[in-house]
């Protein structure tokens, strides 16, 4: 019983997870600023080449391969770019300050990246997270790098 | 909606077979569960906290993960960290250390966001002199950009209403919106919103009159 509820639970979970990610994807997060090939958006399992311009909506993720860059301004103003060879999850994305809605999870997965804080950590520096496999940042300001791997 | 439909039919499935385990538990079954495969080894990770690039002032990072947290906050101070122990010790990485690190990263970043803050004569909707002078200058950043974006934000001080200080905000930043769009800037460049009294300029209590909090930010990014 008890594991079935935990599943009642999950579910709920995920299904109003899945609500905010599609009430999320209306808006970008942010955009691509700089754009080195090989450097690809991945959402939902379709890999796209990133040009400057592109839209980023939150669960996008962005990857670089050799001597590929990636850079992305978000819409608080927060700027993250990526090296060869890295990967990033813009794991989630919410900026509505009027609504009293802030929340931002970086998730680097691999390879080397640089972040600049923008308004949000401003304004709520709790509400921003880098992650990272071995260890989380929190940011009250401004200006982080991050190396994954050896 | 599809996506929805998988995900509940894949978690009714682990639902199934959650409960059948339970079952097979509870009426002693002699079969061992098996084991769960490692997980593979999370990577380290090198994090260094830089001055700003534009400023040069250094900020304050806090990093931690389940042994235990380190404050960061001199420039160029770097940790090493694994998942197996807690984060330190810090040292200092030279200029050359993070450009040779971090270079390639660093050098793609966007360029800063400008801002500009603009404000109205008392009680209209036309801009302050002093403001109207600063349209060239917004026009000159979005030229300077390869992919520019406008972001036009309307702000209120902390009277009235939060919703209808939303309403106003947004009723200022359309007036700039106007502005922009006249001097000649692509209008499919322009992004409007209002952040209302939420992102006050300077702090006050609610319900307090201040005339530097009643203002429109443009972004140009």
């Amino acid at each position: 019983m008890i594991g079935l509820r935990a599943c009642g639970g999950a579910l709920i979970v995920m299904v109003m997870s899945t609500a905010s990610v599609a009430a999320q994807t209306a808006v970008p997060a942010g955009h691509i600023k700089v754009a080195v090939a090989p450097a690809y958006i991945v959402r939902q399992n379709t890999t796209i080449p990133a040009k400057a311009g592109d839209p980023v909506f939150a669960t996008d993720t962005l990857r670089t391969q050799a001597n590929g860059a990636i850079g992305v301004t978000l819409a608080d103003d927060t700027r993250v770019s990526l090296g060869p060879d890295s990967e990033m999850r813009l794991e989630r994305y919410v900026f509505a300050p009027a609504d009293g809605a802030l929340g931002m999870v970086l998730n680097f997965v691999r390879g080397v990246a640089a972040y600049v804080s923008g308004r949000m950590a401003k304004l709520s520096p709790d509400s921003v997270r880098l992650e990272t496999p071995a260890a989380i940042v929190g940011v009250r300001g401004t200006t982080v790098a991050i190396k994954v791997g050896s | 909606m599809a996506r929805l439909s998988r995900l509940k039919s894949g978690l009714s499935a682990r639902c199934l077979a959650a409960a059948t385990a339970l079952v097979a538990a509870a009426c002693g079954g002699a079969r061992v569960a098996p084991a769960t495969p490692a997980p593979p080894p999370s990577p380290p990770a090198l994090i260094a906290l830089l001055p700003d690039p534009d400023t040069g002032v250094t900020g304050k990072i806090r990093v931690s993960n389940e042994f235990g947290a380190l404050m960061v906050d001199t420039p160029r101070a770097a940790t090493n960290v694994t998942a197996h122990a807690a984060p330190g010790p810090l040292k200092t990485i030279s200029e050359d250390e993070v450009t040779r690190l971090f270079g390639l990263a660093l050098q793609a970043l966007p360029p800063a966001p400008k801002h500009f803050t603009l404000y109205f004569k008392f009680e209209s909707d036309t801009l302050t002199d002093e403001s109207a002078r600063k349209i060239p200058e917004v026009l000159d950043a979005v030229k300077r950009l390869a992919v520019p974006e406008v972001v036009v934000i309307g702000h209120t001080d902390t009277m009235g209403e939060a919703k209808a200080n939303v309403t106003l905000g947004m009723k200022r930043a359309t007036a700039v919106q106007k502005v922009l769009e006249s001097a000649g800037i692509d209008p499919g460049l322009i992004q409007v919103a209002s952040h209302g009294e939420a992102d006050l300029l300077i702090k006050t209590k609610d319900n307090t009159p201040e005339p530097r909090n009643r203002r429109v930010e443009i972004s140009v990014r």
